[in-house]
């Protein structure tokens, strides 16, 4: 049996903006993101009468939005680009800093050229304020594995934060 | 939280990325377009026979036994119809073969009131 109406209305509201952000960031696609949300939802509407309680049905939101969303990256086939783990190999990290509006502007772009288990990792982490041990519980990885794709991605992602954003400094100059 | 590497300018760069890291709102009707996909596929669809993954012991023998059954039964019913076809056919040639003696009889009389005789 489904969820009521009214109920399954209160939920998606709820819950919307974390499925969707949490979809787009891991897939980098609006319309893909979009898709992924809808598929999470209606799996809720479906399996609802098995999900008691809000911090449940968050959790499994959380949860089913990730693997729907991995699937979908999976399924797009799109490789960041080949020479991502040079920019980690890269030992000297300037001192620049790179603003937070700055960052945010050039966030998703960014963050589409990570390898898949570093940006589920990283948006695990800073977007939905998870620990390392509980991403791990959630992927189903070793506590080490996911905080080295966390360093990594960081590391990663903070090289090209530096990097594109001069570049977009010069752009706009 | 630092990840791994407790670095000042790392902390930093992890604070911005918590900050720049905000939800996103879906696009306009989000809700809507679930809820109706949602009702859609609550229409009533048509029920499907399908066996359940593992039948008990005792079912599985049961239809064995049921099946044997059929086949003896329906062995037993196609060698009556083969004897009632045989005994029909019997019944037919017995049946021509006096229609035949009977017409032989009547030419025999019927030549012999003409005065032909056989076998003098």
């Amino acid at each position: 049996m489904a969820i009521a109406n009214d109920e399954f209305r209160r939920l998606i509201e709820t819950h919307q903006r974390m499925v969707f952000s949490i979809a787009l960031r891991v897939t980098g696609d609006y319309a893909t993101a979009e898709e992924v949300a809808q598929d999470v939802f209606l799996e809720l509407h479906r399996s609802g009468e098995r999900l008691a309680g809000e911090d449940h049905i968050r959790y499994w939101l959380r949860r089913v939005a990730t693997h729907r969303a991995i699937d979908a990256l999976r399924r797009q086939a799109q490789r960041p680009e080949a020479d991502a783990e040079e920019w980690v190999e890269e030992q000297h990290v300037d001192g620049a800093s790179v603003s937070s509006a700055g960052l945010q502007a050039r966030l998703d772009d960014l963050l589409r050229t990570l390898p898949e288990p570093m940006r589920v990792a990283v948006v695990l982490r800073y977007q939905e304020e998870m620990l390392p041990d509980e991403i791990a519980r959630m992927l189903g990885q070793p506590v080490a594995s996911v905080k080295s794709h966390l360093h990594r991605g960081l590391t990663l992602l903070r090289r090209k934060a530096a990097v594109t954003m001069k570049e977009y400094v010069r752009e706009s100059a | 939280m630092s990840v791994n590497q407790p670095e000042e300018s790392f902390t930093k760069f992890e604070q911005e990325l918590a900050q720049a890291m905000r939800g996103v709102d879906p696009p306009e009707g989000f809700a809507e377009r679930v809820l109706a996909r949602a009702q859609a596929s609550e229409r009533p669809r048509a029920r499907v026979l399908a066996m359940p993954r593992r039948l008990p012991l005792w079912t599985s023998g049961a239809i064995a036994a049921a099946l044997l059954v059929g086949v003896f039964a329906g062995d037993q019913l196609h060698a009556r119809h083969q004897r009632e076809r045989a005994q029909l056919a019997q019944q037919q040639f017995e049946a021509g073969v006096r229609i035949t003696d009977e017409a032989l009889e009547h030419t025999r009389e019927q030549l012999a009131q003409a005065g032909v005789r056989f076998g003098e």
